[in-house]
């Protein structure tokens, strides 16, 4: 039986995205009703309203889309993957205790491991072992920039609320923040509006498609380093505003050059993102300049980084066709089913998830800072939040599957 | 259940005990008198004669948080150097992992293996804590416990700069132990991760961050004083300003002065102790250092030894490690400024014997710790991993306890830095008791672990047993007990049980009314909840691991 137990306010913190806001009121008028979500501001944001409105469901575990106690589908798995040679646990939308738990049933079942972001997240791993980079996070940014140039991404496609939070806040220490420089650096359909300034300054857009900063990056960076570009523009970047846009940078008191991996959708793009950190580091040789990635979801920050220090690596690739069980973890979100392969699937999902395809085993589990306590990586690193538990489910977390599992395969 | 270590040879500084042959009875976890004819003995080991030593405990040893698990990602290299052949820095168990970066599993199992029952990260940042916690929660066999990072934040120096009474900063420093669940206060190049927000490049001890319009010296007065009054055992912990500058000795020696006797600790202090003469203005200013230290009797200093070989640098002194960022090896670093609070960076070192610089701070480093006359107040480190892996101290003991070892060493170093060195003018060997007291004795006092770092009644039998043997660093490598918490966890050098140690605190009281100033300041230019900033002891203390301890004694 799942019900909300009674009605109730709670202080949330919100998963839905990677600036996990903790000022997130989450209040039910009745145990049936949607709750009401109200943030601080007052400004509603669409991706936590979803998240916590995310109806309750009862939903049983299943094998091969029939319902089935949780004793039989944790058979099952058992089965499945005491025939497997070579398993792989994806997706891996989990929270700490999630991955903590999913970690030694990978080393007992000898699965590899990859998150259903990896190719986003590869591409900000592949700079950071190549050169590294100089970066912020959102409290600086809030505080001291007075110029933010975001480069192919507008950010409020992926988080909401950045402007709201880190930019046009009404009072800052070291700048004044109605007065801060807005540049948009290419990208493809980008939503500027939430870069129009307080006291109504218009951003500053430099269109260029997405496909092209590479070569705008670089142009960039080769500007910064004080080289002679011998054209007049770079893939439909005026050179001269470029140039404008160095001489801002370098006068800037705390200038804050912005990415999301999940942006840069193209071959190689880490190498675009190695022009953007690059350039931070040649502006921090004489004047001060961050980088800050943002974007992030799916725990993605905190599997990477818990599996860091477990394992002493950072998470990589796998392609499906080595691997002959598929082990798939959506605990966010019920819009990222696992992938229909031609071989078992096992999925410890979002009890809403729908499949097309039923997998081999199914089994419903609850979602970190909903139905369940938890803890989250921001996507700026550093800051390490708690999730609170805002409804009564009777769904298990995946830790306490993951445990009732071991006891199985033991 | 009672267990009898018959025939040991106690090394016990803090008893005065040295080779004295004794039994030790062990109950549920704790050292106990003599029991009663009538008990029964559960267990007997004969040690033969074995020397018996408390728990190694390392004072400063960055083994969690944010800037051990970047260089963790950004070093994927180090994984696979597993038959590593350089010896200096890669002395160890033949199970180590050799690198600089261990995860957490291996952080544990390699300290215990050593003898070492409980380490200490030196550098939380307080809005990081959370994550520091996390890892030393998934570090096995060995007690934990950290100091928090205060003076470059932004509310103390808004505090400092509006000239708050000395109650206000002492209470928001215990309210930061409790809310960052730490054990100690430590201040990095004070003031200079701030100024370097500002864009300033150097801090000197008199010079003003520029915004905030106070000075270094001013910082160690206030948290000095904050800790001294709070009655916390750790002084303060210091990374003094112009970490590995050529000069800086002078500042170190100003330093040692600026808190008006009130006990500090200066860390890393090799990192501190370099001259300008010679034709590479480099020079060991050792002696100087020394002499300081010898005739300040309220200060005390871990060492910071460098060793040869790979590893990382991972400070919180972004300011200083943004200059060192140039000389990485292999050429890449990160560098953060971090919510207002502090700063990190992480950069690869790759120290070689050849290298005048390198060659002259490894005997800078010994030529402190010979010179240097009280073990109570000089502690054996290598600031893991920034000098070198800690899986380097049974090497290093023996650098100290052997002096042809030591002599036969220096004379494959760079010729230039043999020449501005008077390392070999130095006689003197450390005996097994003055390892016992800087690595046991004087380290649990310094921390305030009442019951850890001896032999005595009462005591957590954290014990480690190892064959006298003439190759100290054989010795040091392999005992052949470890004891944590009275459970035999290591015999002949490898784990035989998996435990998973405590987490020290100290947490003196404070005026509540701290969190109203706290409050309006997180609403207004933080980004995240205050309530959220502080970590409970259910987070950190789950399933039976990890349990919260709080030393604070009034």
């Amino acid at each position: 039986m799942q019900t909300i137990s009674s009605p109730q306010n709670v202080l949330a913190t919100c998963p839905a995205c990677g600036l996990l806001c903790d000022d997130v009121a989450v209040s039910w008028q009745s145990a049936d009703a949607k709750p009401a979500v109200t943030l601080k501001s007052g400004k509603p944001c669409a991706k936590a309203i979803a998240f916590f409105s995310s109806p309750l469901k009862t939903t049983s575990p299943m094998i091969a889309g029939k319902p089935v106690s949780l004793a039989d589908a944790l058979g099952r798995v058992a089965e499945l993957t005491a025939a497997a040679q070579s398993p792989l646990i994806a997706g891996l939308s989990t929270d700490l205790a999630g991955f903590r738990a999913a970690y030694p049933f990978a080393q007992k079942i000898k699965a590899e491991m990859m998150h259903m972001n990896v190719q986003s997240s590869l591409r900000n791993t592949k700079v950071l072992q190549s050169t590294g980079w100089q970066t912020t996070t959102l409290t600086e940014v809030k505080n001291r920039a007075d110029m933010i140039v975001l480069i192919g991404t507008d950010v409020v496609s992926h988080n909401p609320r950045f402007f709201e939070r880190a930019v046009w806040v009404d009072d800052a220490m070291f700048t004044d923040p109605s007065a801060r420089k807005i540049v948009y650096l290419g990208g493809d359909d980008l939503d500027v509006a939430p870069g129009l300034s307080p006291v109504g300054v218009q951003p500053t857009v430099m269109p260029c498609a997405t496909k092209y900063l590479p070569e705008v990056t670089a142009a960039l960076r080769a500007l910064l380093q004080g080289k002679t570009l011998k054209v007049d523009a770079v893939a439909g970047v005026a050179v001269s505003a470029l140039d404008q846009l160095v001489e801002q940078l370098k006068q800037a008191k705390y200038a804050v050059l912005v990415w999301v991996a999940k942006d840069l959708d193209f071959p190689h793009a880490e190498l675009t993102i190695q022009n953007i950190t690059e350039s931070v580091a040649i502006l921090n040789q004489h004047s001060r300049a961050m980088g800050l990635a943002l974007g992030g979801s799916d725990g993605d920050t905190t599997v990477n980084y818990a599996h860091t220090w477990l394992d002493g690596l950072t998470l990589g690739e796998h392609t499906l066709d080595t691997h002959d069980l598929v082990i798939w973890v959506n605990s966010f979100s019920p819009d990222k089913p696992a992938p229909i392969v031609n071989k078992p699937v096992i999925v410890f999902g979002h009890p809403d998830t729908v499949f097309n395809t039923a997998p081999d085993v199914f089994i419903p589990i609850a979602t970190p800072g909903l139905d369940a306590a938890g803890t989250l990586f921001r996507v700026d690193s550093s800051v390490v939040l708690p999730l609170k538990k805002v409804r009564e489910t009777a769904l298990p977390t995946l830790a306490e599957v993951m445990q009732q599992l071991e006891a199985k395969l033991a | 259940m009672i267990t009898l270590l018959k025939n040991a040879k106690l090394i016990d500084p803090a008893h005065g005990k040295d080779g004295v042959k004794e039994d030790i009875y062990i109950r549920d976890g704790r050292i106990i008198a003599k029991p009663g004819d009538s008990e029964k003995i559960n267990q007997t080991i004969d040690l033969n004669g074995k020397i018996v030593m408390a728990g190694a405990i390392d004072m400063h040893s960055h083994i969690g948080g944010g800037k051990v698990n970047i260089a963790r990602m950004m070093l994927p290299e180090y994984q696979e150097t597993k038959r590593y052949t350089e010896p200096e820095a890669h002395i160890c168990s033949p199970s180590c992992t050799h690198n600089a970066t261990p995860s957490t599993t291996d952080t544990g199992m390699r300290y215990i293996e050593m003898g070492y029952t409980a380490a200490f990260e030196p550098a939380i940042l307080a809005i990081n804590a959370r994550q520091a916690h996390l890892e030393m929660g998934d570090t096995p066999m060995i007690d934990k416990g950290g100091y928090a990072m205060l003076g470059n934040d932004d509310y103390f120096l808004r505090l400092l700069a509006g000239k708050a009474d000395q109650k206000a900063i002492n209470d928001y420093v215990a309210w930061t132990l409790h809310a960052t669940q730490t054990i100690g206060i430590k201040v990095v190049n004070p003031g200079g991760i701030s100024a370097f927000k500002f864009n300033q490049r150097r801090l000197n001890l008199d010079e003003n961050n520029v915004h905030y319009q106070v000075t270094p010296r001013q910082i160690l007065q206030s948290l000095s004083r904050a800790v001294n009054e709070l009655g916390i055992a750790k002084p303060l912990h210091v990374h003094c300003n112009n970490l590995g500058a050529a000069g800086n000795f002078q500042t170190t020696l100003d330093t040692m002065g600026a808190s008006d006797g009130i006990p500090m600790h200066l860390t890393h202090i090799q990192f501190h102790s370099y001259g300008t003469e010679g034709d590479k203005k480099f020079s060991s200013a050792a002696a100087q250092i020394a002499q300081a230290l010898n005739s300040n009797k309220h200060i005390s200093a871990d060492v910071g030894q460098i060793l040869f070989g790979q590893t990382v640098t991972a400070s919180g002194d972004n300011m200083m490690q943004h200059l060192n960022a140039k000389i990485a090896n292999p050429k890449k670093s990160v560098i953060m400024d971090i919510e207002c609070d502090a700063g990190c960076g992480v950069v690869p070192f790759k120290y070689r014997d050849q290298n005048y610089v390198n060659a002259l701070q490894w005997a800078i480093g010994l030529e402190i710790f010979l010179s240097v006359e009280d073990p109570w107040r000089i502690f054996l480190t290598t600031d893991h991993p920034n000098g070198a892996p800690f899986t380097s101290y049974p090497h290093l003991i023996r650098l100290l306890m052997d002096k042809s070892f030591r002599n036969d060493a220096f004379a494959k170093l760079n010729l230039d830095a043999q020449a501005m060195s008077n390392l070999t003018s130095l006689n003197r060997e450390y005996s097994l008791y003055e390892i016992a007291t800087m690595t046991r004795a004087a380290a649990a006092k310094l921390i305030g672990l009442q019951d850890r770092g001896h032999l005595g009644v009462g005591a957590a039998a954290d014990i480690t047993v190892y064959t006298d043997q003439e190759d100290k660093e054989a010795m040091f490598s392999k005992p052949d007990y470890v004891f944590k918490d009275g459970e035999l966890v290591v015999k002949d050098g490898k784990v035989v049980k998996v435990v998973w140690g405590k987490t020290h605190t100290t947490k003196p009281a404070y005026d509540a009314g701290v969190e109203k100033g706290l409050k309006d300041y997180f609403d207004q230019y933080h980004t995240i909840q205050l309530d959220n900033f502080k970590i409970s002891n259910d987070e950190i203390a789950q399933d039976g691991r990890n349990q919260v301890i709080d030393h604070y004694k009034n």
